[in-house]
């Protein structure tokens, strides 16, 4: 089975956000669940300021926190799926403790306060136990790996669009969007890419095109301190995240 | 026998009913919101996962297992002289940690699916998994050693070896209900391998707290209706612990936030000094719940005055519950992996719902009790003892 | 009899839905589809349906990318590029994926509707009733037909923003002629723009866009286009960025912007600029790209002798320099461009004059590098003369033509209409044709070198200069919100009738009397040539998803329908063009003498395609001479006639530094700028007028989740608008932190903007990245009428407080222009 691994060109990236509206109707999630987001940062001032940017999708660690934490088994890392980590939904009891063990912040509990009103849900309730029921929703759906809309009362996450890259040919080294037989195969966010900045492959396939660009560009992988080794590499400058500092206020 | 229980009679039975009425509204309130608008009537989200009903179950889990903490002293430790308030300990011990399951039990997802997922997958990698265990043990143990002492068994082998058992049980529950926090490496400001030196001292605090209160409570707030042991204890060991435990509390309290203060890390500092110290609440919390009754226990005159115990206990309450609530909020304050989307410290504060299941929880916590005072013979000490 | 017809309509309609579907599924090559199949695995579970994908073309900006619209069991649920379409090549911007949310607004018009509240205004409930197509339709034709017959046919008013091709916009002319009025139709050029376009014509002669060569061009100079958030075509933009920014050698981009924004944080230089003065950088630019010996001389000429004579603040001998390709060098260096130093560019620009010499190096010493621009240098009162400062580079650089350079776009080979209109005009239409001014009075004295000025028509309606409209029919264009001052607009169109043809409620649409509304994009069935993209021809076609949802109807056959309702000829014209299907059959007859590179030669394999194209462009500059594609390569060596005829058209069929377009209308230049008459022709700089007191400039940019007048009401896009200050339920007013400081603004509050014409309300974040004299706001929010999630969001709307000021030249709203304070609300 392939180590699928996502690599993230920043030096290409041009911040437009289009992985992460890709994503959101691809896997139906609400305004703010951004299982693929884009994180924007601005340092310094005029004349010579700087903004960058970083999209960060699930980083389907090797060493995944999330996955040891969770007392029930529901987030699992699927070795036999290209090590991507899952949430079984039949058996998430929404403790959340793997939101506080992720260290990149990228796990939603969407059973929330709703980020724009008039809420979503109650325009298009909920049907037959997610929770919310939009008339354009993915028909892929499977539960036990957090595949569709959710139910309420579970954590949800980046699948690496399961649903799409389990159905490529086995052995496929990378699954490249500009190939025409393996479009429908390449997640969501790497196959809209404008720029070709997200590459989508098998890292553990020395040919493949993914580990190719990690050796000649250097791919780090974020906060490698933590020490989950994620499948997800950047590439270029801008891969160093600036830490937390609170704007000022006045 | 000088026991004259108060809660046994009219004031008791009035009580309850309080207790009762507040029960039925907070739950029905909280039910029905949860019902209608699932954990979006939470004030809690995909930033702060965790809010003040984990908070509160933390702080009702912790003072369980400082009660058996103290309980332990004269039941595996042999310090006879807490005798007196040992079975009321172990009672509220129990009592205390089913509120709190209680409250944790509505935060949750899916709680019922959680009985039969967690046994089923046996996943002993994580400490949530141990929490359940440990904390079900403690609570076995707990039911179990009231039934004997109810029953007159007070130092039958078998009676001995729960007492040891529960005493364990309430050490790696509050242990491992620490290391919880204090293993995420992910989360600096929690992450401490000697946080649950620091969840015991605070949990022992919180549990002299509730005795103290429950006890003068149970005495109609007179020390002259408790017996002579009682009144010896009140008057000796009981404060002067008191006392120690704070100072041990307060210590940590002051260590961690020195290092985090310290610490270049923004993920600490920004914590303590851009949210703990820069509330109001924390501030009070932390002098008025904790330095000012540290205080008023160091003096000899003060520490032995009902008043005192009883003003004491009620401020440690508060206290205890903002440093909870403020440990629990601190860790996530700090956005992760937001960038311009979270321009500040996430801004938490609970929702009515989560208010109303602080209430709940506290609420059943006093019906029970009640309803335990009126059954049960909490005062009751070893024959020999007496 | 109607009603028979309508339902004809409608049946055939259907068959062809279906037969798409069909047709959808069969796309050879779709090796995905068997992907969607039930899959191998036990736990996967099988998709609930089968899917069919069709041809789309995004409706979101003017980009028009090629879309896959994937429906399973007659809903959609997925968009993707079409990996067929040259410009989406597969991929998309954000907005793209976000179309189902168009077809199942919950705030969708669901059928004609007609008004019974006759009191117009923001706080009025237009009274909606629902109404029949056929009574819609006959109302609207009988207004037309009482006032045709009034003879006052003149007073109706077609309007529209984003036309489409051959099936809706492409009907208007036709329809004006036939109809007999000069108003069909107003387009929204002069309020998107129409500077760019006029700088062109005013130097090379074309009056359009430029196509471009982007994947072959090492060094882009970029003035103001936000080529990373709305320039057009976007989600190509940003495949080429990728390509640019990865190929050997990488191309330079140098951007010059007045605010931090996506395009300057990725390029390799970031130039800050005084809005409105981009023209004197690029005049001194050009200055030490003359000076230093930097221009092209095979396209540009040189001096009789190779001796660089160009020293600053010196003038060349007259007939010194020998032109090749272009005209007027000496007298545009002799009186302009000799003393446009970069250390007077500094004083106007506040751009260094070291950073303008080391831009002029690069970019005179790179080749192919060319110099772009869109609104943010034109949309000011001295805009035409701006971009024309900028294109003079692309002459000096001589990319004009060439590989790596700028091109014009190509029209696609279309077949011609069953019936020609002018054999259908009757007499009235024969005698009101060129008798009344249009209502916007573009084209007349007041407005001479414009194509469309809508910002007027509102007001010019209100004085009743040159008369007053009676009935007005808008499509995808929303004036009452997007003109600037558009509350002249809210006055004026009380007493209008009007039409409004949008899927979805809009300011304009709230003064409607009749709503008749349009399919969304995605149930449609539209033509679309390119807009200038590579300038080979192009024309993609849009194949309705599923079935319309509600009762709407295609604008291009409400058009239609309406003009069979005309009596006398115009009526027969129409019943023979019959419905938009038809004229589609029509031009895609073309495709069969003509056929693509695709294979598409007929309807139906346009149909399956979804895009005719037709590579390589015919032209290309090579080394100072013009050749022309011969069918095998670039061998047909072209004379100065055949360049002027098809490529440089102006007079002098060289590219003119001395503009004889500019100086046909000296007098008015004169008149209205104050350039001498004289001088009008030369590329120069001209101060820019601001509009209002302020002392802080307001810009109000679209980001790239600006889906055309939608975004404010899509959950998502709302959600992730303005990523750069974290805008997630507001758009903030975006503020130097010195500038709020001294202004007692807090980082977050909410603060008042106020202009001439009155205030708005934002909250602000700090943006240190930004110029601390200008106020940076992301036009979206602050509708009044646009569905749920839109109405009523702050921040207020940016065209509230933008005045009516435009280039004199080019008619572009000057949306950029205005000057404002801001204060603590």
């Amino acid at each position: 089975m392939a180590k699928w691994g996502m690599v993230i060109d920043l030096d290409k990236c041009t911040g437009c956000q289009a992985c992460t509206t890709a994503c959101a109707m691809e896997n139906n999630t609400l305004p703010g669940e951004s299982w693929q987001d884009v994180l924007y940062y601005h340092e310094g001032s005029y004349p010579s300021a700087q903004m960058k940017w970083l999209p960060r999708p699930c980083m389907q660690c090797e060493n995944p926190s999330c996955v040891h934490v969770c007392p029930t088994r529901a987030t699992y890392k699927d070795m036999d799926a290209g090590g991507i980590v899952f949430v079984d939904w039949n058996k998430c009891i929404g403790c959340k403790y793997c939101m506080i063990a992720c260290p990149y912040g990228v796990r939603f509990y969407a059973d929330e306060k709703p980020l724009l009103e008039p809420d979503l849900r109650d325009i298009f309730p909920g049907q037959k136990g997610q929770l919310w029921s939009p008339p354009y929703q993915n028909p892929e759906e499977d539960w036990t790996r957090g595949i569709g809309v959710q139910p309420k009362g579970v954590v949800s996450k980046c699948t690496f669009c399961h649903h799409k890259v389990s159905k490529a040919p086995p052995g496929t080294p990378d699954l490249d969007e500009d190939n025409p037989a393996l479009k429908e195969y390449v997640p969501a966010c790497v196959r809209t890419c404008a720029p070709k900045a997200r590459y989508f492959g098998d890292l553990d396939n020395p040919d493949s095109n993914v580990n190719r660009l990690i050796g000649d560009k250097h791919g780090v992988r974020l906060k490698d301190s933590s020490g989950n080794k994620p499948q997800v590499y950047y590439l270029g400058a801008g891969a160093g995240v600036p830490a937390f500092q609170p704007k000022p206020r006045s | 026998m000088s026991n004259e229980n108060v809660m046994k009679g009219a004031m008791g039975t009035q009580l309850l009913l309080l207790s009762v009425v507040v029960l039925v509204i907070s739950f029905g309130f909280a039910m029905m919101s949860i019902m209608s608008q699932g954990h979006a009537s939470f004030n809690t989200n995909s930033n702060i996962p965790w809010g003040q009903p984990i908070a509160t179950y933390l702080y009702f889990a912790l003072a369980s297992s400082g009660l058996g903490m103290i309980a332990a002293l004269p039941l595996v430790f042999g310090f006879k002289q807490f005798y007196p308030i040992v079975k009321r300990a172990i009672f509220l011990a129990f009592i205390i940690l089913i509120s709190g399951m209680a409250v944790l039990a509505m935060e949750l997802g899916h709680v019922f699916r959680m009985l039969w997922v967690i046994p089923f997958n046996m996943q002993i990698q994580s400490a949530m998994f141990w929490m359940g265990v440990f904390y079900v043990a403690d609570l076995l143990f707990l039911l179990w050693k009231m039934q004997k002492m109810d029953a007159g068994d007070w130092d039958s082998k078998t009676s001995k070896q729960i007492a040891i058992g529960s005493f364990l049980a309430v050490l790696l529950a509050s242990g491992n209900l620490a290391l919880i926090f204090g293993m995420m490496s992910m989360r600096p400001f929690w992450f401490d391998g000697l946080l649950p030196i620091y969840f015991y001292l605070t949990a022992v605090a919180s549990g002299l707290a509730a005795l103290v209160f429950f006890t003068y409570l149970s005495h109609g707030f007179s020390r002259n209706k408790m017996s002579q042991p009682l009144q010896d204890l009140m008057n000796g060991a009981l404060p002067k612990l008191f006392a120690a435990v704070l100072g041990g509390t307060l210590l940590f309290i002051a260590v961690r936030a020195i290092t985090g203060v310290y610490t270049n890390n923004p993920e600490i500092y920004l914590v303590w000094r851009d949210y703990l110290f820069a509330s109001p609440v924390y501030q009070a919390s932390l002098w008025l719940g904790i330095l000012l009754p540290f205080v008023l226990m160091l003096s000899k005159s003060l520490r032995n005055q009902p008043g005192t115990q009883m003003l004491v206990a009620v401020l440690v309450f508060g206290g205890l519950f903002a440093e909870r609530f403020y440990f629990v909020v601190g860790g996530q304050v700090v956005p992760l992996f937001k960038g311009t989307w979270e321009w500040d410290l996430i801004q938490y504060s609970p929702s009515a719902t989560e208010w109303a299941l602080t209430f709940m929880g506290s609420a059943l916590l006093f019906t029970l009790y009640l309803l335990g005072e009126k059954v049960l013979n909490l005062s009751a000490m070893p024959p020999a003892q007496k | 009899m109607k009603l028979l017809e309508t339902l004809m309509n409608r049946r055939r309609f259907l068959k062809s839905t279906a037969a798409t579907g069909a047709a959808g599924a069969a796309v050879g090559g779709f090796a995905g589809l068997s992907g969607l199949a039930p899959a191998k695995q036990a736990q996967a579970q099988a998709p609930r349906g089968q899917t069919t994908v069709t041809k789309n073309i995004c409706a979101q900006c003017p980009a028009r990318c090629g879309i896959d619209v994937y429906t399973t069991n007659g809903r959609v649920h997925g968009i993707y590029g079409d990996t067929g379409n040259p410009i989406a090549n597969g991929k998309l911007c954000p907005k793209g994926h976000l179309g189902s949310y168009f077809l199942y607004d919950p705030d969708r018009f669901k059928g004609p509707m007609k008004r019974t509240n006759p009191r117009k205004g923001r706080d009025e409930d237009p009274g909606f009733v629902p109404i029949s197509w056929d009574e819609a339709l006959d109302t609207v034709a009988a207004r037309m037909q009482n006032l045709r017959d009034k003879g006052e046919s003149h007073r109706f008013a077609h309007f529209y923003g984003r036309g489409w091709g051959a099936s809706d916009a492409g009907l208007y002319g036709d329809f004006g002629k036939l109809y007999g009025t000069p108003n069909s139709a107003i387009g929204h050029a002069s309020m998107c723009a129409e500077g760019s376009k006029r700088a062109k014509q005013a130097t090379d002669g074309n009056n359009s866009y430029n196509s471009y060569d982007y994947k072959n061009t090492n060094y882009i100079l970029n003035f103001g286009a936000s080529f990373l958030e709305a320039f057009r075509p976007y989600n190509y933009l940003m495949q080429v960025w990728g390509h640019m920014r990865s190929k050997s050698p990488m191309t330079r981009i140098t951007t010059i912007d007045v605010r931090m924004n996506p395009t300057m944080a990725a390029s390799d230089r970031a130039v800050y600029i005084k809005p409105g003065t981009d023209g004197a950088m690029a005049l001194a630019i050009a200055h030490v790209m003359l000076t230093e010996g930097l221009w092209d001389k095979e396209f540009v000429g040189d001096f009789n002798d190779g001796q660089n004579r160009f020293r600053t603040g010196r003038r060349i001998p007259r007939g010194s320099f020998n032109a090749k390709w272009t005209y007027g060098l000496e007298e545009w260096w002799n009186e302009e461009l000799k003393d446009r130093t970069p250390e007077w560019a500094e004083s106007i620009t506040s751009v260094p004059a070291r950073t303008i010499i080391a831009v002029a190096r690069e970019f005179g010493t790179t080749r192919p590098a060319m110099a772009i621009m869109e609104r943010g240098p034109t949309a000011h009162t001295n805009g035409t003369y701006n971009g024309m400062a900028i294109h003079a580079l692309n002459a000096l650089s001589g990319c004009m033509f060439a590989e790596g350079g700028m091109y014009y776009q190509m029209g696609p080979s279309y077949g011609g209409l069953p019936v020609n209109a002018d054999d259908f005009m009757d007499d009235y239409a024969k005698s009101v044709q060129g008798k009344y001014p249009r209502i916007d009075k573009a084209r007349t004295p007041e407005w001479p070198m414009t194509a469309h000025m809508m910002q007027e028509a509102g007001p010019n309606h209100l004085k009743g200069d040159p008369y007053k409209m009676d009935t007005a029919m808008f499509f995808y264009t929303n004036p009452i919100w997007s003109a600037p001052d558009p509350k002249v607009w809210e006055e004026a169109l009380k007493d209008v009738f009007i039409i409004d043809t949008s899927h979805f409620p809009g300011e304009t649409a709230m003064y409607a009397d009749i709503v008749m509304p349009d399919h969304t994009y995605l149930e449609r069935l539209q033509d679309s040539p390119t807009y200038p993209f590579e300038g080979w021809p192009m024309a993609a076609l849009r194949v309705p998803a599923v079935d319309p949802i509600y009762d709407t109807k295609h604008f291009g056959d409400t058009l239609i329908e309406l003009g069979k309702r005309i009596k006398g000829p115009m009526g027969e014209f129409y019943k023979a063009l019959n419905n938009t299907e038809n004229v589609l059959r029509h031009r895609a007859k073309g495709f069969e003498r003509d056929p693509g590179d695709n294979g598409v030669n007929s309807f139906e394999s346009w149909k399956e395609k979804g895009v005719w194209y037709k590579k390589p462009y015919h032209w290309r500059q090579f080394r100072g001479e013009f050749y022309e594609w011969d069918g095998q390569g670039y061998n047909h060596l072209m004379s100065e006639e055949e360049v002027k005829a098809k490529l440089i058209k102006t007079p002098t069929g060289k590219f003119e530094f001395k503009s004889g377009f500019l100086e046909n209308h000296a007098d008015y230049i004169h008149r209205e700028m104050g350039v001498p008459t004289h001088r009008v022709g030369l590329v120069q700089w001209v101060e820019p007028k601001h509009s209002g007191e302020g002392d802080l400039y307001l810009v109000s940019p679209k980001t790239p989740l600006h889906a055309e007048g939608r975004s404010g009401n899509i959950p998502h896009a709302i959600a992730n608008h303005q990523p750069i200050v974290g805008g997630k339920t507001t758009v903030y007013l975006e503020i130097h932190p010195d500038t709020a400081r001294a202004r007692n603004i807090r980082n977050g509050d909410k603060v008042r903007i106020k202009s001439n014409l009155g205030s708005i309300e934002a909250y602000c974040r700090y943006m240190p990245a930004h110029r601390p004299d200008t106020l940076v706001l992301p036009m979206e929010h602050g509708h009044w009428a646009q569905g749920r999630w839109a109405k009523g969001r702050l921040p207020g709307h940016s065209g509230d407080i933008t005045e009516n000021v435009s280039d004199p030249i080019s008619g572009l709203a000057a949306y950029y222009t205005g000057k404002v304070t801001v204060e603590r609300a």
